[in-house]
């Protein structure tokens, strides 16, 4: 073995050595943990049904980490807008890692805010952040009912009945 | 006179040769309901197979009614999903019906629409010969399979669907 290769392979082992300790196994990789389609489509029609017991018809998104599509929900009973913007509220909602309220509130405090001008923003109420401790994991958004108010209960219903999982 | 005659013998003559309400179609679409219960059932059965599946709903007018992406799918099973249920929708028949006619020939006219997919997977939701919709499945290890649990979740709603 030549003095380079010895040196090449001393440096590695070391390097192996002291990463071995500092890190735990894998700490090249993010865990994650990811919404089922079960639980996505509990969250989703725990909503709608809320918001129907309430005398509501809404759509809803359920998204998910990336801002991907788990669960879609056009409810027919509903305004058809209401299906894209269940999407773009539960996208504003995943992405500021809040409820949209809370978008809307900046907006409101300033028209111009940068966020405004990105794809799927939208400054409406009626979308949370499916969280699991300080981590988002999804969104979900709700649009049809007579304020966003009231879609953000039907929102808050549909993430409630699987609080037990969102750990 | 003469001319209100005319117009009224043939707004008389309109109204003898059509039913009530002849300028309207009536139609029976799906509730979101009965099209969750088919999206749902549909991954549920291919589930239990072993298969994770992404699932499409579409109603009449090829409108995406539910899409549910399946646990570990691959990304592109939702858009194909769709696919399958808008051939499904569009041509009122299975979409290995297409799969099978492009098969045939490979340049049939409705291959250069777009949404249109030569996969098996998608039925159409029938009531009678009118179709409603169609749901369309992805994720399996072959369409026969998709279509096995397209066909669960139908079957799952056929008493809903009259």
């Amino acid at each position: 073995m030549s003095k380079i290769a010895g040196r090449i392979a001393g440096i590695s082992l070391g390097a192996a050595v002291a990463f071995g300790i500092a890190a735990p196994a894998d700490a090249q990789l993010l865990t994650h943990k990811d919404l089922t389609v079960a639980a996505a489509t509990t969250i989703a029609m725990t909503a709608i049904e809320t918001c129907k017991a309430q005398g509501y018809n809404v759509s809803a998104h359920v998204l998910g980490r990336e801002g991907q599509i788990v669960v879609a929900i056009r409810n027919p009973a509903a305004g058809f807008a209401t299906f894209e913007n269940s999407m773009k509220k539960a996208y504003t909602a995943r992405t500021t890692r809040a409820p949209s309220g809370k978008f809307a509130e900046t907006v409101k405090g300033n028209p111009n805010a940068a966020q405004f001008f990105l794809t799927n923003f939208v400054a409406a109420q009626g979308a949370l952040p499916i969280m699991v401790g300080q981590d988002t994991i999804g969104a979900i958004g709700i649009s049809g009912a007579p304020g966003g108010d009231k879609d953000e209960v039907c929102a808050q219903a549909g993430i409630d009945k699987v609080s037990a999982d969102l750990r | 006179m003469n001319k209100i005659a005319y117009i009224a013998g043939f707004a008389l003559a309109s109204g003898l040769a059509g039913t009530a309400n002849a300028q309207l179609v009536a139609h029976k679409d799906l509730s979101v309901n009965t099209a969750v219960t088919i999206a749902q059932t549909a991954v549920q059965t291919c589930k239990a197979q072993g298969y994770n599946v992404s699932v499409h709903v579409l109603g009449r007018n090829g409108e995406v009614l539910v899409a549910m992406r399946g646990d570990d799918t691959g990304p592109h099973t939702l858009e194909n999903s769709m696919k399958k249920a808008w051939t499904s929708r569009a041509q009122r028949a299975p979409s290995v019906n297409f799969a099978n006619a492009v098969k045939t020939n490979p340049t049939v006219g409705a291959i250069h629409l777009t949404n249109m997919v030569p996969a098996q997977g998608g039925l159409p939701i029938m009531v009678g010969d009118d179709a409603i919709g169609a749901i369309g499945v992805s994720g399996a290890p072959g369409g026969d399979k998709d279509e096995v649990c397209a066909k669960a979740g139908i079957d799952k709603v056929a008493a809903d669907l009259k």
